[in-house]
């Protein structure tokens, strides 16, 4: 992918913007949900949801952090487009019956603890880790999900929903990915390393820690919901792909750190990786909600309702 | 003699020029009253973020100011003073809306020119229409789709009822963080739009009680004293907003604790985070307005706008907000590069064309092949640390003595010489460079282009010094 010019990708951005009213929520098509579909489909929106408001913000982190003022305001845009996003899944939601009264739904803990990094930590955080690990999540979990609930759902407002929501996603992984590429242009070896640095940083463990049983709490949601994993292993393969195509972004330490690790993840032979990992979401399954401090008010940001 | 506007700038002008004995000038003004500024906002909570004590006129002291910063009202009240005490009615001429300022080399004289045609000539013009005094709508999409009621801070609509209106405020600066808390107040809810949070300083304001003000009337060395006071507190400020010092960083410690104290919520408080150098824009003052931000019927929203539509404003989060009202506190029209009506000076050159790539005056006052006029608040004036009326009496002072040297030595030309100009401008862009302002932030101190034609990089005390000598061999005279 040849880098980008941001500021056309900011004019683009701004003058594609759309609206929850865009949308008629009430329009027909939400019998088209089976009744067997129905379970399934409202934790898979759950997930879905949470991913994209865990993405929003850690695009609000990047933004503080952003070398130039237009990279700056495309993340502030990302920021509350991937809130639209979380919005649009949750007035699926409503549509189809999933919600409580107006209750968000709530978050896994693995996700929980995620939120839980990020409203601590994440601000402190070099643009380049977040710049990594985001469009990862992106490209894999968005990117499978999204993917798999196309070809079950059958509501056309679904699908005129995430035509939406995917267009948006396709500027956000080309920002990403050229982002990528930029931070590693012309890095010696010394760069690199000093790049890696952060790895030391206790509170990116803590990051690591809430990430790594995420992804595979979410492979196991994904193989629960009936989709098979080999879909989540080839979107995650895109991200090898794509952000390892030029010398840029394969010099980016970062975007080597992330690639060894989908490589972890995909191979299910890997035991040294996957019984401690695999332990740790087992683990992380037994912490009590009430040992979680109350949820940070960004959380509380959330609304299926296109107008307030 | 000429002076367009009757504002502070020039009322205080009107007001030197009759001390020291120049009694044949007339103070165009284009709206049916006085006050400038102060009298175009007048919209709830406006109130000036300068203690009164020192922004008022040295040689007009008013012993009365009800409080330390005292609200609009009574700052448009001691303008009305200024007139009856200094006798200044029967020279402002109003609803005289200049629109062509041009010198007749051969004369000696400046004609101003009206939208009406009037015509109106002196042998010395003051401009002091003020930097603040137009502003307008701004650009955003889908404005004029908006079917509800639109106030600008700068007009304020005195006949709308907020109670039980649903209001959105587009703009936290200085006349949006003043606004909000009254909002608040009357309206059902109130829902605040910021793009960028500013560095907010709590504000020292205590009614004045009755002693005070006898003492200030009965020995006013004592309320010269306190304006001295004012003065070094407020000198003493500018190491922390003008330059980057360890200072700059104890005045953001200062503004962070200040939220943190008002502010409990981690992701509100970051949403009113600056992430630029205090001082770089404004330095805002207030006490009411984050504990209105966290009111029931408040919302702070940070969301980039999309759009405006029929019935409020569309965010990015992909939702409508429904407003009733919006108030626009955008701030005003502030050019850097034009000037507010053609100004035509010697050979026929424009001045709007002279400024496009910004505006730049010698000692801010005058320009070179416009002779004779003199600005008040002209390029590179502008304080951010002190008050502004303190940089205006050494402009007045000096355009007094301008005008004196005209009238004694009867000229027709005293111009200021283009090299003395060009030298002045390098000298000042040099030290603007070392400032918080030319930091990196966007603000209307700068130009598109990041040129600062606004600010003076220096103490009060040094502009003060910079206009008390009129240097004669600067300027060429006919």
């Amino acid at each position: 992918m040849a880098s980008i010019d941001l500021d056309k990708m900011l004019a683009k951005i701004k003058s594609t913007q759309w609206a929850l009213s865009d949308i008629d929520w009430d329009a027909p098509g939400a019998e088209l949900i089976t009744e067997e579909q129905w379970p399934k489909l409202k934790d898979f929106m759950a997930d879905l949801m949470w991913i994209e408001h865990v993405g929003a913000r850690a695009f609000a982190a990047m933004a503080k952090k952003a070398p130039t003022d237009t990279l700056r305001e495309i993340y502030t845009y990302f920021h509350a487009e991937e809130q639209r996003h979380a919005n649009a899944e949750m007035a699926l939601m409503k549509r189809w019956g999933m919600l409580e009264g107006d209750e968000i739904p709530e978050p896994n803990i693995n996700l929980r603890l995620v939120i839980e990094w990020l409203d601590r930590y994440s601000d402190e955080m070099p643009v380049y880790v977040l710049g990594t690990v985001v469009p990862m999540l992106e490209i894999a979990l968005d990117g499978a999900l999204c993917t798999f609930l196309l070809e079950t759902v059958k509501d056309p407002v679904c699908h005129q929903a995430f035509e939406k929501i995917n267009d948006d996603e396709s500027r956000h992984l080309g920002v990403g990915f050229s982002v990528m590429e930029m931070q590693g242009r012309g890095k010696t070896f010394i760069g690199a390393a000093k790049m890696l640095a952060p790895l030391l940083d206790p509170r990116l463990m803590l990051g690591i820690a809430s990430y790594v049983p995420l992804l595979n709490k979410m492979r196991d949601n994904i193989i629960t919901m009936g989709l098979p994993e080999e879909r989540l292993y080839a979107a995650m393969a895109k991200f090898e792909k794509i952000g390892g195509r030029t010398e840029d972004g394969r010099r980016n330490p970062w975007f080597q750190v992330i690639r060894q690790h989908a490589r972890f993840v995909v191979d299910r032979n890997n035991r040294a990786y996957h019984l401690p990992v695999d332990g740790m979401v087992k683990l992380t399954g037994l912490i009590p909600r009430r040992a979680l401090p109350a949820v940070p008010s960004w959380v509380k940001e959330l609304t299926y309702q296109p107008t307030a | 003699m000429l002076i367009v506007g009757a504002g502070f700038a020039g009322l205080g002008m009107a007001i030197r020029l009759k001390q020291a004995g120049i009694d044949d000038f007339v103070i165009l003004e284009r709206a049916n009253a006085v006050g400038g500024t102060w009298r175009d906002n007048q919209y709830p909570g406006a109130a000036c973020d300068i203690p009164s004590n020192l922004y008022s006129y040295s040689f007009a002291p008013n012993p009365n100011w009800s409080r330390s910063f005292s609200g609009s009202e009574e700052i448009l009240g001691y303008i009305h003073h200024l007139v009856a005490e200094f006798k200044l009615e029967s020279h402002i001429r109003f609803e005289k809306n200049v629109e062509d300022l041009s010198f007749d080399e051969k004369k000696g004289v400046w004609t101003a020119t009206t939208d009406k045609g009037e015509k109106f000539a002196g042998r010395a013009a003051v401009m002091a229409q003020g930097p603040l005094s137009n502003c307008s709508f701004p650009a955003i999409t889908g404005i004029e789709d908006f079917k509800g009621h639109k106030i600008h801070s700068a007009r304020w609509d005195h006949d709308y009822d907020f109670a039980d209106k649903k209001v959105a405020v587009i703009g936290t600066g200085a006349s949006g963080i003043q606004i909000i808390p009254e909002l608040v107040k009357q309206a059902k809810h109130v829902k605040v739009f910021q793009r960028t949070p500013g560095w907010v300083m709590p504000r020292p304001d205590f009614a004045t009680p009755q002693w005070n003000k006898k003492l200030f009337e009965k020995l006013p060395a004592s309320q010269q004293a306190m304006r001295n006071l004012l003065y070094w507190t407020h000198e003493s400020m500018a190491l922390a907003v003008i330059w980057n010092s360890p200072l700059t960083r104890v005045a953001e410690r200062v503004a962070r604790l200040h939220l943190r104290r008002q502010v409990k919520d981690r992701w509100l408080r970051r949403q009113l985070t600056p992430d630029f150098t205090i001082g770089c824009k404004r330095v805002l003052v207030s006490n009411d307005y984050y504990p209105a931000l966290q009111k029931d019927n408040a919302k702070l929203i940070t969301w980039p706008i999309a759009r405006i539509s029929e019935k409020g404003i569309r965010t990015v989060e992909g939702i409508e907000h429904q407003v009733d009202c919006i108030v626009f506190a955008t701030g005003f029209d502030v050019s850097h590069s034009g000037t507010p009506f053609p100004v035509k000076g010697r050979k026929g050159r424009v001045l709007g064309d002279e400024w496009q790539g910004g505006a730049q005056a010698y000692k801010s006052i005058n320009v070179s092949g416009y002779p004779n006029l003199y600005m008040t608040f002209g390029p590179n004036s502008g304080p951010g640390h002190n008050s502004a009326l303190v940089y205006m009496e050494s402009q007045l002072d000096y355009a007094v003595k301008g005008v004196q040297k005209i009238l004694q030595e009867d000229l027709k030309v005293l111009d200021v010489k283009e090299s003395v100009q060009r030298k002045h401008n390098k000298a000042m862009q040099k030290r603007l460079a070392k400032t918080n302002w030319n930091s990196g932030c966007k603000s209307w101190y700068l130009t598109e282009d990041g040129f600062n034609a606004t600010m003076y990089p220096g103490f009060a005390t040094q502009y003060a010094a910079q206009m008390a000598d009129f240097e004669e061999n600067d300027y060429e005279t006919a």
